[in-house]
Parts: C-alpha cells; sequence; structure tokens
C-alpha cells in the first residue's frame, strides 16, 4: 500500500478490518498534491525498496517484520479517542 | 449473556452510578454523556421487547466488522436512556443502514461530519410519543433523543467509529448525538412519506437518511406558493458534501399554504428543483467540475440535486413560518417489526 504518512496507521487500521494487518505500507510525507512531477519521482523512487518488500517478500517473513508494528498502529496503548489523529 | 461483563462496586447508590459513567467514559463506551450501565436483567428485558432472538446478527459493522446481534444492539439501547419498546425501531434503522447501498463504512471513517437521520413514520409514533410536531428534533423527547442517541453508540461501540483512531471526522457535529424525528403525517396533506415509498399508511417503518447538515429556513410567511418555494430554493444551495439529495422537512404552516394554492409534492419538487441553481461562477472550479460530473451542472449553472426525485419531502414540526433543510439523500425505508 503507498499512502502519506498521515494516513499509514489508518491504513493498516482498515487493512485489519479486511483480515490483513501485515501490509507493507510505503510511506511519503504529507502532503504530496502540490508537488511537481519531478519531486513526485524523487518521492516514489525513495520509496521502491519497501514497495519491492512488498511484491517479493514471502507472507511469513513480512508478518514477523510487522508483528509488534502492527500491534501498536492499530491499538495504540491507551489511546481509546484522540483529539489528534493518532 | 454473550457480551463481556464487569462489576463495579459502590458504597452508595451516588458511587456506584458515577463509577459506572466514568468506567464507561475511559473505556470509550459512550458519546461522552452519562450512560445508564446495562446489566444483564436490563439487557434482557431489551432483547424480549424486540421479539427476536438475542443472538440473530443483524450484520456486520464497519470499519471494525463488530456483530451486531440483537443482544448487543440491546446494550446500547440500555446505555443511551432507551425504553425497551423502542427496541424495534432501533433494530429497524440499523438493518437500513447495513443495505449495501448505504454508505455507513464511509460514513464512519471520513473527515465529513455526516451522520444517519432517522424518519418515523406510521402509528409506532404515537404509541412510543415520538415527536412529529412542536420541537420535533429536540430537545426535550426521549424517544427522539434516546434512539438517535442509541444508533450513535451502536455506530461506536459496535462499529468502532471512535473519533480520531478509526473515525477521522475533522469536526464532528452535534448531528452525531441524535438526529431523528417523526413525520407529521395528521398535518400532511399530500400521503405520508412511507406511502409515497411504497408502504401501506397503517404500517410504521423508519427511513435512514444519509445526512450532512441542518438548516431552518425562516420566514415565507403570508406570500404566495411562489415566493415560498423561492425563499426555500434560496437556502439550500449547492454544497459541497451534501450531494446525493435534499430532504425539506415543511412546516405545517407552508404544507397548508402550499396545498391549498393546489400544488401536489411532485409540482413542488420539480420547482425546488428549478429554483435552487447557481451561476457557475459563484463557485471554486474544482467543485464546479465535480457537480458538472455528478449531473448538477453545466457550463453556466450549478443546481442542487440531479432531478425532482431527489428532493425528498415530508412534513413535521409544528406551526411557524419555518421549514429545515437537511443535505441527505440514499434513503432506506424498513417496516418496524413487532412495535
Amino acid at each position: 500500500m503507498v499512502v502519506t504518512d498521515t494516513f499509514a496507521k489508518f491504513a493498516r487500521r482498515m487493512s485489519s478490518t479486511q483480515g490483513w494487518p501485515y501490509v507493507i505500507i510505503a510511506e511519503t510525507e504529507n502532503p504530496i498534491r502540490q508537488l511537481e512531477p519531478e519531486a513526485l519521482r524523487v518521492r516514489a523512487e525513495s520509496m521502491m525498496g519497501v514497495i519491492i518488500d512488498g511484491l517479493t517478500l514471502p507472507p511469513r517473513e513480512i508478518e514477523s517484520r510487522l508483528k509488534s508494528v502492527a500491534r501498536a498502529e492499530i491499538h495504540p496503548q491507551g489511546i481509546v479517542r484522540s483529539a489528534t489523529p493518532v | 449473556m454473550a457480551q463481556a461483563q464487569i462489576q463495579i462496586r459502590g458504597e452508595s447508590v451516588e458511587e456506584l452510578l458515577a463509577r459506572a459513567y466514568e468506567r464507561a467514559y475511559e473505556e470509550g463506551w459512550t458519546d461522552g454523556l452519562p450512560i445508564i450501565p446495562a446489566t444483564p436483567g436490563s439487557v434482557q428485558q431489551f432483547v424480549a421487547a424486540s421479539g427476536r432472538a438475542a443472538d440473530e446478527v443483524i450484520g456486520l459493522i464497519p470499519p471494525r466488522k463488530g456483530r451486531a446481534t440483537v443482544e448487543a444492539i440491546a446494550v446500547s439501547a440500555v446505555m443511551a436512556g432507551c425504553r425497551p419498546e423502542y427496541m424495534p425501531v432501533i433494530l429497524a434503522a440499523v438493518e437500513g443502514m447495513l443495505d449495501p447501498s448505504y454508505p455507513l463504512e464511509f460514513m464512519q471513517v471520513t473527515t465529513n461530519p455526516m451522520t444517519p437521520f432517522l424518519l418515523v413514520n406510521g402509528p409506532v409514533r404515537k404509541r412510543l410519543d415520538i415527536n412529529c410536531g412542536t420541537g420535533c428534533l429536540g430537545p426535550g423527547w426521549r424517544a427522539n433523543a434516546t434512539i438517535g442517541r442509541a444508533i450513535r453508540l451502536i455506530m461506536n461501540n459496535i462499529g468502532g467509529a471512535l473519533p480520531g483512531v478509526y473515525s477521522k471526522v475533522s469536526f464532528g457535529s452535534p448531528l452525531r448525538y441524535s438526529y431523528i424525528c417523526g413525520e407529521n403525517e395528521e398535518e400532511n396533506p399530500w400521503t405520508p412519506f412511507h406511502v409515497e415509498r411504497g408502504f401501506r399508511r397503517e404500517e410504521s417503518t423508519v427511513t435512514v437518511f444519509k445526512a450532512s447538515n441542518f438548516c431552518n429556513i425562516s420566514g415565507g410567511e403570508g406570500v404566495g406558493p411562489e415566493e415560498i418555494l423561492r425563499q426555500i430554493a434560496t437556502n439550500m444551495p449547492p454544497m459541497y458534501g451534501g450531494g446525493d439529495g435534499v430532504l425539506l422537512l415543511l412546516g405545517v404552516n407552508h404544507a397548508r399554504a402550499l396545498h391549498e394554492a393546489g400544488l401536489a409534492r411532485r409540482d413542488i419538487q420539480r420547482r425546488l428543483w428549478e429554483m435552487a441553481r447557481l451561476p457557475v461562477r459563484y463557485f471554486a472550479e474544482g467543485f464546479a467540475a465535480t457537480e458538472r460530473a455528478a449531473g448538477r451542472g453545466d457550463a453556466d449553472t450549478v443546481w442542487r440535486a440531479r432531478s425532482p426525485d431527489e428532493i425528498y419531502l415530508a412534513v413535521a414540526g409544528g406551526p411557524g413560518p419555518q421549514d429545515v433543510y437537511i443535505g441527505a439523500g440514499m434513503p432506506q425505508t424498513r417496516a418496524i417489526r413487532g412495535a
């Protein structure tokens, strides 16, 4: 999944509701709307490593890499509701 | 009882109630207001009043895909302060919200504060004292206040739409506490809303809209049908996030005046559709382009609904030169069983 950082944790939560909390997420800094094609290309190239991991690593390896990350992102400790998106 | 149970102790009734509220708030189970603690006995009573089995699954509520069993819904209804006999209305509303064409998942997570609006029709309004007249959008009526509140608690507690975590709503809305009224069928000179949607007059129904706002329209007294409609139309301009239709709750005075002038429901829909439009130069180009793509604009003008059919009319409220416009659409109507 490719997202801006504002939506990364939300993306993982939504992914977990669909049964796959360990999706590989390639992030880039928000916002990107104003970027020219050349700047966007730089951003995209900087995410290529993560994207290739997502396309090539076996699911078991992805799960082991992301297990603790996913837990913290999906159920942040001590957070029930938040005035600042978490 | 299939729901998880917790025990709370207190030295007095006051302490017990305060602890129950504090615990529910800490767990994220409330809308911020105090709740009635749901006990096994009270939940059982509510399930019995529904006439359905406790473990019957009405559906899965997004985004967390929470199982909306009759029992889980009863828990929210008790917490919201409902009476047991409200259960059939709540269940029918949840059934409507779970229709695949209703945008419940989008509503649960988006930054826009859209929320369900419930319109109740039929004899159940009188039996449950659901206000459809003076002050029908609140506050002051237990059925209106608590049925709508139960819907919100169901969305949050079963569906998981907790602000800032799953729900990305930027501002939220006071309409998210409770947004419901009955139709004032007794003052509706045309056919009631649910009859228009294919139900029998003696049936009770609840219609769930996707609603984006609330706008009370004042004025248009003693000026004739064309001016009444113009006054209404100028208060319902094209708006971002308010697509998919318009629900106009016509006040009883205006309903009577328009009817006496010989206007049928269809005439009102058509005239409002023609009048509620503005020159394209009033809008940002991005918005105008979106509306054109949605069939609500051309090179010169942007209008409020794709067709007169998307202007839904009901009569509600008490006497006075007032109407209510709600950016609302995608209605789902369900029969209320066993109320």
